[in-house]
């Protein structure tokens, strides 16, 4: 895959389409708190708020949407140097490095459109995406045991930051 | 030595007119600086949502006379695979600091956590050079993550940001 195939741009409304597809893809929905159709429309929510903030992107390969990059902007002043943010890679195109393309863009958006010094994470214990944050010089910072409960299993929330 | 409560001292579930209370609280200084809050609008916003929590009954409200001294209240999880636990808030009137207040709002609110709402486990976050962080030490909360330069405070100093948990099982 070439990198120029790739881009990435302010997300607008339809894309919600996509967020809700991807969202219910059991390789994804796995690695999310939600974990049916009512918590991910709840949380399509959440990303649509950000449309009107311009901190939420739509990554295109050859046009066709492939993926989300959204920031959580703060709108307190005392940490709004900082943000978590979340990325989504359709699965059917993962491992051909529209990660590590979405995450330095999502760095160089964050730093230039919201002078954001440092950006943290939330990934589950066993996620492989923790590799591409680990690449990219994220250090984590804590875990929160038994975060997510599935039946009788737990899984632990790793917390990562980089400073940009 | 065994504490006892202030004189006067009750606890019961949170009122949405408490907000004004809150309100007032946070607006202290020696209170603002350990929130994440730094104006008045600031205030307001933090503190509408904080006791939205009131309708779903985990939030509770310290009182000595009848009159709110604190309020401690259980940020439920919106989803059910982290329906098992929950973020808390707490504070006291600093009007009322170093009298027991917060020992036992906490007390009452764990209790709340565990046996109402059947919690497995509840966490903060408290900033660095909290004074709560001794009332956390105090119930047996355990440190699990500290993110450094978390908060930039006016003179472009920096807090850092310290996990806490407590499992009741």
């Amino acid at each position: 895959m070439n990198e120029k195939d790739l881009e990435i741009r302010l997300a607008v409304k339809e894309d919600r389409n996509y967020w809700v597809k991807w969202l219910a893809e059991k390789n994804i929905l796995r690695w999310c708190p939600m974990c049916n159709e009512m918590e991910i429309e709840d949380a399509v929510r959440v990303y649509e708020s950000y449309i009107p903030l311009k901190a939420i992107w739509t990554i295109t390969l050859n046009g066709a949407p492939c993926g989300y990059a959204n920031l959580y902007i703060q709108q307190f002043k005392k940490i709004a140097h900082q943000c978590l943010f979340s990325i989504i890679i359709a699965p059917e195109l993962r491992g051909k490095g529209i990660g590590t393309f979405v995450m330095k863009e999502l760095m160089r958006l964050a730093k230039e459109n919201f002078h954001i010094e440092q950006l943290h994470l939330e990934v589950y214990e066993g996620n492989p995406a923790k590799h591409l944050y680990d690449r990219l010089g994220f250090k984590q910072y804590g875990v929160q045991k038994h975060f997510l409960k599935e039946g009788d299993k737990y899984v632990d929330k790793i917390l990562m930051m980089k400073l940009l | 030595m065994a504490k006892s409560e202030p004189n006067g001292f009750d606890v019961r579930y949170t009122h949405e007119k408490d907000i004004r209370s809150l309100q007032q609280w946070l607006s202290h200084k020696e209170v603002e600086k350990w929130f994440v809050t730094a104006n008045e609008q600031e205030d307001i916003l933090l503190c509408k949502n904080w006791i939205s929590y009131a309708k779903y009954k985990s939030s509770l409200t310290a009182t000595i006379f009848d009159q709110p001294v604190g309020i401690a209240s259980l940020f439920l999880m919106p989803y059910r695979k982290t329906a098992h636990e929950s973020m808390f808030y707490l504070v006291v009137d600093p009007k009322h600091w170093r009298k027991g207040v917060g020992f036992f709002l906490m007390k009452n609110l764990l209790n709340l956590a565990q046996n109402y709402f059947k919690l497995e486990n509840v966490y903060c976050e408290i900033f660095e050079g909290c004074p709560i962080e001794g009332l956390l030490e105090q119930y047996k909360f355990e440190k699990f993550a500290t993110q450094e330069k978390y908060i930039k405070q006016q003179d472009n100093s920096y807090l850092a940001r310290i996990l806490y948990q407590h499992f009741f099982k």
